[in-house]
């Protein structure tokens, strides 16, 4: 499993520093209305008709995948990052498995989710 | 004439044949305004305490022998004056390597990682002198040039999270030193060099504290030769699955 | 007193021949001068797996139909869930701020033939875009766009 994740180790990085910079992008403006805005009343938020419309759109559905996924990459890796700052190096390989497969999980969904919009 | 300031010096003391773990020993002598941090040092060892252990050589921050933590930050003791310090100044050895005898570090496995990233020009073929010298641009200098500055002073060690809890990471000043060589014209030894930085201590562990670069004493900005090894790797990754190896330029 | 590093930190191959002291992690770490901002920029790693996975329970509650979108606009408007925002968006910007800032000195001199702009037309290139993401992302979340 060590060996798998250091041959791999390319992609998590592009995913994990794309999620720091696409992922961060996007989720500026989604947790500002979603999250913050909408929620408190300050905007209305979207009805279900118009935000169908959108998210069901080809650059729509690229979009929500992104949002969903990247940050999840960036997350996983700095969540391992910190553990082995801390001491955790010894069980780094069963941690990242653990941190990785959830990522992957998430993107897995995130395809699932935006296809059955 | 009033007389000259005293300073504390609370030392990092560790005989392997009497102590079971380190401690402190505190020094207070009269300072003179003049001094680097290594001056008193050297002082309390001259005049105080015979048995304090300590390295230094150059006196003039270009051999990187006199590394110590000061006030708990990795320093080069000949380059700080005792006057940015206050009243008391703690001095312990190196973070992040152990301990031989109070100040001084084991050096060696600093030396093991700098051997493993083959820090020398690699050629596919090697020139015979009558080809007459590889030529090289001044461009083609700025593209390294900052990163053959390091005097492996083990700062940028001390200051590295990630050396801290992962004993195969490289570790900051041996992949800019690879990088170094990975970015000089003259050497065709990228893809070897890749493949290591790829294995065991990959690069790809490096968390870009960017620690390594703020306690450099000689700017050589080991984060960004780090990170910018880690982008030529996937280069070098992403080349290696569209072509079949053998085949590179 | 620091705490302990890894015990093989910076061990050599071939052990020397007295008994070292082991080694210690730098005393400022974690949340010390500068390691501060390094410990709290890892540490949002959790705050993007969770609203990675809110934002995920949003688009599911989307594709399932108009009852689920309601209703997860009414969870989202939770006092919980908002505060979970409002901290997320700090550490969003948190992240942009402190990754603009080192992204320029991680470029490459060079990648074939293409040298990357200077570093301050980079990091100009960065803020833009965020900006500019953030604005058509939160128009269209608000209506303006369909």
């Amino acid at each position: 499993m060590k060996q798998f994740l250091l041959k791999v180790e390319p992609v998590i990085w592009l995913l994990f520093g794309q999620g720091i910079m696409i992922g961060t992008m996007l989720l500026t403006g989604w947790v500002l209305v979603m999250g913050v805005l909408a929620p408190l009343g300050v905007v209305d938020s979207l009805s279900y008709e118009h935000a169908h419309g959108l998210a069901s759109s080809l650059i729509g559905r690229v979009v929500l995948v992104a949002l969903i996924a990247l940050p999840l990459w960036k997350g996983a890796h700095h969540i391992r990052s910190l553990s082995i700052d801390f001491g955790g190096a010894d069980r780094d390989t069963e941690l990242a498995t653990f941190l990785y497969g959830i990522a992957s999980v998430g993107s897995l969904l995130a395809i699932v989710a935006v296809v059955r919009l | 004439m009033s007389d000259p300031p005293k300073k504390t010096f609370v030392i990092t003391r560790f005989d392997p044949d009497v102590d079971e773990v380190p401690k402190t020993q505190s020094y207070e002598i009269a300072v003179d305004p003049d001094w680097k941090v290594l001056d008193a040092v050297n002082y309390i060892k001259d005049e105080v305490d015979g048995t304090l252990s300590h390295r230094w050589s150059c006196r003039m921050a270009v051999c990187g022998s006199c590394g110590m933590m000061v006030n708990g930050e990795p320093r080069l003791t000949c380059k700080d004056s005792v006057s940015q310090y206050g009243d008391t100044v703690e001095i312990t050895p190196l973070s992040n390597f152990p301990v031989i005898r109070d100040l001084v570090v084991e050096m060696d496995g600093f030396m093991d990682k700098f051997k493993k990233v083959k820090p020398w020009i690699i050629r596919a073929k090697e020139l015979a002198a009558e080809d007459g010298p590889v030529r090289q641009s001044p461009e083609e200098l700025e593209e390294f040039k900052q990163f053959s500055m390091c005097i492996n002073c083990m700062l940028c060690y001390s200051a590295c999270p990630v050396v801290s809890n992962e004993p195969e990471f490289l570790g900051p000043a041996a992949i800019a030193l690879g990088h170094r060589y990975n970015v000089d014209s003259r050497d065709e030894g990228a893809s070897e060099r890749n493949a290591i930085f790829r294995g065991e201590g990959t690069v790809f562990s490096c968390s870009f504290a960017n620690e390594c670069s703020e306690v450099c004493p000689k700017n050589v900005d080991p984060a960004a030769a780090v990170n910018q090894a880690k982008f030529n790797a996937v280069i070098d990754w992403a080349t290696g699955l569209v072509l079949p190896s053998g085949e590179k330029e | 007193m620091a705490r302990p590093a890894h015990p093989q930190a910076m061990q050599p191959v071939k052990p020397g021949r007295t008994r070292t002291a082991p080694p210690t992690m730098p005393p400022q770490f974690p949340m010390t001068g500068r390691y501060r901002a390094y410990t709290l920029f890892d540490a949002t790693g959790f705050l993007y797996l969770f609203v990675g996975f809110v934002a995920l329970r949003v688009v599911w509650a989307l594709g399932t139909g108009s009852a689920a979108w309601a209703n997860i606009q009414q969870q989202l408007a939770n006092p919980l869930y908002i505060g979970f925002h409002v901290i997320t968006l700090a550490a969003v910007c948190f992240v942009a701020v402190r990754f603009f800032g080192l992204f320029p000195k991680a470029q490459p001199p060079r990648i074939g033939p293409l040298k990357p702009p200077p570093g301050p037309v980079i990091v100009g290139m960065l803020y833009a875009a965020w900006i500019g993401i953030t604005v058509l992302m939160s128009a269209a979340l608000m209506g303006g766009i369909s």
